[in-house]
């Protein structure tokens, strides 16, 4: 076991021209093909009266979904509870994926800004529609005009808080199981040095059991709340930008 | 470039432009795949609910109008009931009636003949006792005077006699 522990990024696994595409990216592919294949399974030969839990689970999504958005955003803004489920279902699972082994998609910088980009667009575009585009620009000076720089600076963290918190969350959970991979097989390493045979003091055993523990907290718990609170704010903020 | 590593915290433009791309087509998947056909199905449920409920009104009002209608009809029916057990009453008195009358009729008409009878009866009763009478009386006098008489000749008289006897009484 090496003194040197890294923590790294994203890795690109191949370049095609300019084009670089990192393992997160596959994964978040691959995450992506999974998605489309459940909900494909899940509405396959619906009917009036269900007979199958497919079904019943499928209409349970949606109909959480659209609670969801009645609850936050308010019956109007039904149409954007695709858009909800799809950044949920994307954000928990690419974070859940770091349970099978890979790096999670969420704990790459750029794929979060992409997230927290698409809000920040929704929020301005949601602006302009609703109040016109002098409308959405004079809400910077607004309630007086010498707080402009402020409400620039807030609208501008709006998503960079967003991003920033989803990501930390994610990666700072990755750093955390890196951190305890390598202490728990330098304990093993230490204590099994008794037995004198080298292949047994390879093996990290105390490596089984306490990351499982941690994990459901750090991976399941941590990738459903960063997960639903990233679609509640961006429910809030572009909701909030109509107003 | 490829197998090269970046750091924790690094950005990437491609993987940027690649998630909002990806955001898209999976904005696009759940609409597809997933609200499109369950809101679907949830429309047609809905529709059908509507539908039955809808044809449970239709029913119950047409059960009531029948029940309305049947009532009517029974009502009706009773009062036709009724009046023809009051005709067929009415009939039958006027029959017994009729017959109490036929037979009082009758009854004085058999009572008629039934005097005329007895009137009859008592004229020829009248007349034997008549004759006798006066066979008794020839006899009578017959005795009386010790000699025969001539029934023949007294006849007369004494029938005369009895006429006057007759008249007086």
């Amino acid at each position: 076991m090496g003194s040197e522990i890294t923590v790294t990024g994203p890795k690109a696994l191949f370049q095609i021209g300019p084009i670089i595409i990192t393992n997160t990216m596959v994964t978040s592919w691959v995450i992506m093909a999974i998605i489309a294949c459940v909900c494909m399974y899940l509405t396959r030969n619906l009917k009036v009266k269900p007979d199958s839990k497919r079904q019943i689970i499928a209409e349970k999504i949606v109909l959480m979904v659209y609670e969801l958005i009645d609850g936050t955003m308010g019956k109007k803004w039904r149409h954007f509870a695709p858009y909800i489920a799809g950044l949920f279902a994307y954000s928990f699972f690419c974070s859940m994926s770091s349970l099978v082994g890979v790096k999670a998609p969420t704990g790459d910088l750029s794929i979060i800004i992409g997230m927290a980009t698409i809000t920040f667009i929704m929020i301005q575009v949601v602006n302009i529609k609703y109040k016109g585009f002098v409308g959405s620009l004079k809400r910077f000076a607004e309630p007086v005009p010498l707080i402009l720089p402020l409400n620039l600076i807030s609208e501008v963290a709006t998503p960079v808080s967003m991003t920033f918190r989803h990501f930390g969350n994610i990666a700072a959970g990755g750093v955390i199981t890196t951190l305890l991979y390598a202490a728990l097989a330098g304990l093993s390493s230490v204590i099994l040095k008794i037995i004198p045979v080298a292949f047994i003091q390879s093996i990290p055993i105390f490596q089984v059991g306490l990351p499982a523990l941690l994990s459901i907290y750090f991976d399941v718990f941590t990738s459903f709340l960063q997960a639903y609170i990233f679609c509640m704010l961006t429910m809030v903020y572009v909701s909030g930008a109509a107003e | 470039m490829p197998n090269t590593t970046f750091e924790l915290v690094s950005f990437v433009p491609w993987t940027l432009i690649f998630t909002w791309c990806n955001l898209f087509i999976l904005f696009l998947i759940m609409k597809k795949l997933l609200f499109k056909p369950v809101l679907k199905v949830l429309e047609k449920r809905q529709n059908e609910i509507d539908t039955m409920y809808d044809t449970a009104n239709t029913a119950s009002e047409k059960a009531k109008e029948l029940e309305k209608e049947y009532s009517m009809k029974l009502a009706a029916a009773n009062e036709q009931a009724g009046e023809i057990v009051k005709n067929a009453q009415a009939q039958a008195h006027r029959k017994e009636n009729e017959i109490l009358e036929q037979a009082r009729e009758k009854a004085t008409v058999m009572t008629e003949r039934a005097h005329a009878e007895i009137e009859q009866e008592k004229k020829k009763v009248y007349e034997e006792i008549k004759g006798e009478i006066a066979d008794i009386s020839v006899s009578i006098a017959s005795k009386m005077v010790e000699r025969e008489i001539n029934a023949k000749d007294h006849e007369a008289l004494i029938s005369q006699f009895i006429e006057n006897v007759g008249e007086v009484k």
